[in-house]
């Protein structure tokens, strides 16, 4: 999808707008703290509902007012699912979100998402790599929420029955109950296990290339660890005969899941919470040979951390491209300031290609657009006021 | 306070009233004639006079069993549990449904301290067992939300034991909604479509 039109009220520090948006996109140049990253985030904010960076709903209302909206309309592509406009207000008094799609209100916030197919990269990215788990487990469970029928609902499900059984720990033994949510815990986390296995089985090719084209050759590998179940080991480049690797069928996992809580039963009761299951999974990321243990993570150097993070926003892409069977709208917020040259550059011939949609992209000057530079209309914000 | 604040407060408790609408009703019983009110007040009298929970199963009658238990044509065979006597109205409101029924009071839900205890269960259980095998079919009619499937998984391991065949309903109803809000032909389909747990 491409945005045509992007009306703001109220977000953060921008002025309130109503912007033109060309089918390329734009490059918007402007110096710390006018705007740049809050336009993308009021963009990025309408398809997952939620800041890319974190922040609360409430912290996303300008100073002194209580409601935000944001509003686009968005150009046909001819893909499957297009929509004319999508909306989002928030109002900080009653807490309450409200979502349109095609000017009506969906009735829950699931029913709109994804509808700009955006994937946004940022500095910020990096520390998908060099923090815990939980921030790969996020960026898999919005992934999958956007691309992946289905795997929101089991999300939530699964989560709530989580929350009853951590509440049943926690009032100690005589419930009767307990194997009732044990039952409802497995069934919808044997789907969110089984979706995120063939996820990063399918995809960890790509990642594997798209981290050796952007380094130069260097090796970077990815794979799902479950703290209940099997872990399929990633492929390994010489195992040219090897079957192909393959997420086990459902019922096997939840028959897994089931004894792992069996076993982690006494643990369980005495912390009082649930210590396994796939709130405690990993896309773990490694470097050199699949198998090695040589953890991004812990020994990746930034620059290292900083191509896996972008190689991951690549597959997304790609994800969102095969799932949806659209170009992928590219936000980019300042992220070759962060690149040595030869990164760049390598990262520049990738997004390059046909295979990308409109982008709109951010950098503090414009010596530093460095995407679509002789294409792209240039934009300057300052004080949150957009000159286009 | 005044008569009318105490009114309006007293309306804005129900569901689904606010304070603008319980004001609305507030002004519209007093522009209307005495009578009409008073009729009002003497009919919610009543209500809370009269009404109470059948000794059997838990549904509103105005005597010790309700008017479904009197009912000697009622298939003792068929028994369907819900969650709360406003599915046992919504059900009975197809006319498609020949059994009998139990109201749980409630569904499992550790986060708000409710367990099988808080509900109508033991008394469930005691019926089966002392209908000597005459329940053939207990069916499971709690919402499809992720508290009322916890709460069929749970009824089902307990009830199999004791013979009946365990149903569930079909799931025409869409994830997440409560039966409250599904309409009677959703509900006659799904009673129609449903099937062993
Ligand atoms: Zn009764």
């Amino acid at each position: 999808m491409a945005l045509t039109r992007l009306r703001l009220q109220d977000f953060r520090n921008l002025d309130r707008q109503d912007l033109q948006v060309p089918p390329e996109g734009f490059a918007l140049i402007g110096d710390n703290a006018q705007g740049k990253s809050n336009l993308l985030e009021a963009v990025y904010y309408l398809e997952t509902f939620r800041s890319f960076r974190g922040a609360a709903d409430r912290e996303l209302v300008a100073f002194g007012e209580t409601v935000f909206r944001v509003q686009a309309d968005l150009g046909r592509e001819g893909g499957e699912g297009e929509v004319r406009s999508v909306s989002a207000a928030y109002d900080r008094s009653s807490r309450r979100k409200k979502v349109m799609v095609d000017s009506r209100e969906v009735s829950r916030i699931g029913d709109g998402l994804g509808r700009l197919g955006a994937v946004i990269f940022s500095p910020e990215d990096v520390a998908l790599i060099s923090e815990g788990p939980g921030g790969r487990r996020r960026f898999l469970d919005i992934l999958l929420s956007l691309n992946d029928p289905g795997y929101l609902e089991h999300l939530q499900r699964f989560r709530h029955a989580l929350q009853a059984r951590n509440a049943l720990l926690k009032q100690g033994p005589g419930g009767g109950d307990l194997v009732a949510w044990d039952e409802l815990l497995t069934r919808h986390g044997a789907e969110v296990l089984s979706r995120r296995m063939r996820w990063a089985i399918q995809y960890a090719p790509l990642f594997r290339g798209h981290y050796g084209a952007v380094s130069g050759g260097e090796e970077a590998w990815m794979e799902y660890r479950c703290t209940a179940g099997p872990n399929p080991s990633a492929p390994r480049a010489e195992d040219g005969n090897a079957p192909s690797p393959s997420a086990p069928p459902v019922q096997e996992l939840t028959r897994r899941f089931r004894e792992a809580l069996d076993a982690a039963w006494e643990r369980d009761r005495q912390r009082g919470w649930t210590t396994v299951g796939p709130h405690r999974d990993d896309l773990y990321m490694g470097m050199g040979e699949p198998g090695e243990t040589t953890s991004l993570r812990s020994f990746g150097s930034g620059g290292q951390r900083r191509t896996a993070a972008l190689a991951l926003r690549l597959v997304e892409g790609e994800c969102l491209r095969r799932s949806r069977d659209r170009r992928p709208m590219i936000l980019m917020d300042d992220v070759f300031a962060e690149l040595d040259e030869g990164r760049s550059q390598r990262l520049l011939e990738l997004l390059e290609g046909p295979g990308l949609g409109q982008a709109l992209i951010t950098a503090p000057k414009d010596s530093e657009i460095r995407l679509r530079r002789d294409t792209l209309p240039r934009w300057r914000i300052r004080y949150g006021r957009v000159e286009s | 306070m005044s008569a009318i604040e105490d009114v309006v407060r007293e309306l804005s408790r129900l569901p689904g009233i606010g304070p603008k609408t319980a004001t609305r009703l507030t002004h519209s019983l007093m522009r209307g004639p005495k009578e009409e009110c008073l009729r009002l007040a003497r009919a919610l009298t009543s209500l809370a006079e009269r009404i109470r929970p059948c000794a059997q199963c838990g549904n509103f009658g105005e005597e010790e069993l309700c008017s479904i238990c009197r009912d000697p044509d009622r298939d003792a065979a068929l028994l369907c549990v819900v969650e709360g006597a406003f599915e046992v109205a919504s059900i009975e409101g197809t006319g498609q449904f020949p059994g009998r029924f139990h109201v749980l009071g409630g569904r499992l839900s550790p986060l708000d301290g409710v367990g099988p205890d808080e509900l109508n269960v033991a008394s469930l259980l005691a019926r089966i067992r002392d209908s000597n095998d005459a329940v053939r079919e207990v069916i499971l009619a709690t919402s499809p939300s992720v508290e009322g499937e916890a709460t069929a998984v749970y009824l089902e391991g307990v009830i199999r034991p004791l013979g009946p065949k365990v149903t569930r309903l079909a799931r025409g109803i869409p994830m997440g909604s409560d039966l409250e809000y599904v309409d009677g032909s959703t509900l006659v389909e799904a009673l129609a479509g449903r099937r062993e747990m």
